[in-house]
């Protein structure tokens, strides 16, 4: 057991998504963010150790995100993971896109969702 | 003095008539001329005043000169206007001749010349009338339109070769941006899809770890429901593959190979539908520019049709051949609306796929490599396996061509560009 859970901001329109990942996923400390206007303000906020992007939402997408989180001083170093429900499984494996950033394929297991989150933690 | 008028009316008259006389000599075309013979040779002729207009010659300057006409002929009609006078000479009448002559001021007239014997009052052969027309306006009128005639031709040829291209192009087109708009598609089923996915997912692995979910049959319900979360995000990840095929990695193989590993993919499938399968493998074919999985995906699903259509058995026959493509089999290719990729010459490497199963209705075969058509029953088939499969084939340059067998069953014809022998 970790003395202070991992911070993790979870980025994504879809309420059901982020709210499960928060309930099946105990060991962090997780917060949610549905509107991806705010995410920006609401990473500054809760300055998280990772930080989960969804990519197609309504109103900014994942990578307009991951651009000013890395354009911000104190959020620049935080690691992304891009979740997205427009690639296949076989493509997250091969190749790195959206400017080498990982990222996951939808749905994702939990077991594989920690797998991921860890490994990029360690970094 | 009184005499002048009348001799400047008299000199009018004789300027008009000589005029007259020009104009009627200019619109003479024909004139008829005789011969008379004596045991066969040429002893008098005789030529009609309209000679003066068709050949710029005199009667007497004919009649002073037997070799006239002869040197009148253009040389390359010479043989032949020979030929015919001696047949004529000798009594028996050959057919109208139309030929060439230089005109006495240098031009070129065509004139047609019919003949009619003549016979002595004892009946022997002595000699012949001849009428001879000036038919120059009728052959240039004859050699224009023969002329525009070719020009037609090679117009149409050309329409018709640019309208073979239109529509190739045309096919190109439609099937590209059928591809767009079914990326478009895919990427926005995968959104809705894989979203509500990702929630049931992410459920199911909450309730997993739920002491209360963690004895049978809960286990195996949640179980069910992953397997299912899991076949329809495999559906979904099919459309994709197919809405955005990836550049192929090509490198030189052999393609019989690669035919033997696809067939041990699907070796169960035909075990169980008992569908024996030969191999007339060539050997020693030359190496095509390959992306080896793609290609074996593309034969597993020719192969797994196959199957499908021989459910209660059958044979599969797999021929492989290399030849340089010929016209035919490039129409045969252009038919099956894959689009000429070839032209005659080029060399290829041919898999032709015999199946002796239900074979397809052969209206429905321009269908067959429309996404999401298939004449399989319910979950038998996707609609997507040749559409897939074609789409493949067209990305390392090749052709597909699928028809009904002469002895029924579907025969699969996969054209793909080779390396020459001595090609390195």
């Amino acid at each position: 057991m970790r003395n202070n859970k991992p911070k993790i901001l979870i980025v994504d329109d879809e309420k059901g998504f982020t709210k499960l990942t928060r309930l099946t996923l105990p060991d962090y400390e997780i917060c949610e963010e549905n509107n991806s206007a705010r995410a920006l303000e609401t990473a500054r906020r809760f300055k998280p150790d990772l930080i989960l992007l969804d990519v197609v939402m309504p109103e900014a997408d994942g990578g307009d995100i991951a651009a000013q989180i890395r354009a911000d001083a104190t959020l620049k170093r935080v690691p992304i993971i891009f979740l997205t429900a427009i690639v296949t499984e076989k493509e997250t494996e091969k190749r790195q896109l959206f400017g080498g950033y990982p990222f996951i394929s939808k749905p994702v297991t939990p077991e594989k969702l920690v797998e991921e989150i860890e490994k990029h933690l360690a970094v | 003095m009184q005499l002048e008028p009348e001799l400047i009316r008299a000199e009018a008259a004789v300027r008009n008539s000589e005029e007259r006389y020009r104009e009627l000599i200019a619109s003479i075309t024909d004139y008829i001329y005789s011969v008379r013979l004596h045991h066969g040779a040429v002893i008098e002729t005789s030529h009609g005043p309209g000679c003066l207009a068709v050949t710029g010659y005199q009667p007497q300057e004919y009649a002073s000169d037997p070799n006239l006409w002869h040197r009148m002929v253009h040389p390359d009609d010479r043989t032949a206007v020979v030929a015919n006078a001696a047949q004529m000479a000798e009594g028996k009448v050959p057919p109208t001749i139309e030929h060439r002559i230089f005109h006495r001021d240098g031009s070129i007239r065509w004139i047609r010349n019919q003949r009619v014997p003549h016979y002595s009052a004892e009946g022997t052969f002595a000699g012949y009338d001849g009428l001879v027309s000036d038919v120059t306006s009728r052959k240039q009128a004859e050699e224009a339109l023969t002329e525009a005639n070719v020009r037609l031709r090679e117009v149409l040829a050309s329409l018709t070769k640019s309208h073979e291209e239109l529509k190739s192009t045309q096919m190109q087109l439609i099937e590209a941006e059928k591809l767009q708009t079914i990326g478009q598609l895919a990427a926005g089923v995968a959104h809705e899809v894989k979203n509500p996915l990702a929630v049931l997912q992410m459920g199911l692995g909450y309730l997993g770890r739920q002491p209360d979910w963690t004895a049978e049959p809960t286990i195996m319900v949640v179980k069910e429901m992953r397997d299912a979360v899991n076949r329809a995000d495999a559906v979904v990840g099919d459309l994709l593959e197919f809405a955005a095929p990836k550049q192929p990695e090509l490198r030189d193989r052999d393609v019989e190979p690669l035919i033997r590993r696809s067939l041990t993919l699907v070796r169960h499938e035909l075990n169980a539908a008992n569908v024996r399968v030969a191999t007339n493998f060539a050997g020693n074919l030359p190496a095509c520019r390959l992306d080896s999985n793609k290609l074996k995906q593309a034969f597993v699903n020719i192969f797994t049709n196959a199957c499908h259509a021989m459910a209660d058995g059958g044979s599969l026959t797999i021929t492989t051949s290399s030849s340089r493509i010929t016209e035919s089999e490039m129409n045969g290719v252009a038919r099956s609306r894959s689009g000429t990729r070839f032209k005659p010459g080029d060399a290829v490497v041919l898999v032709e796929i015999a199946d002796n199963g239900t074979g397809i209705p052969e209206d429905k075969l321009s269908k067959i490599f429309d996404p999401y058509y298939t004449t399989k029953p319910t979950g038998k088939g996707t609609g997507l396996g040749l559409t897939v499969t074609k789409a493949i084939i067209d990305m390392h340059g090749g052709c597909i061509n699928v028809r009904n067998g002469v002895d029924g069953g579907v025969v699969v014809t996969v054209i793909l560009r080779s390396r020459m022998k001595d090609e390195k």
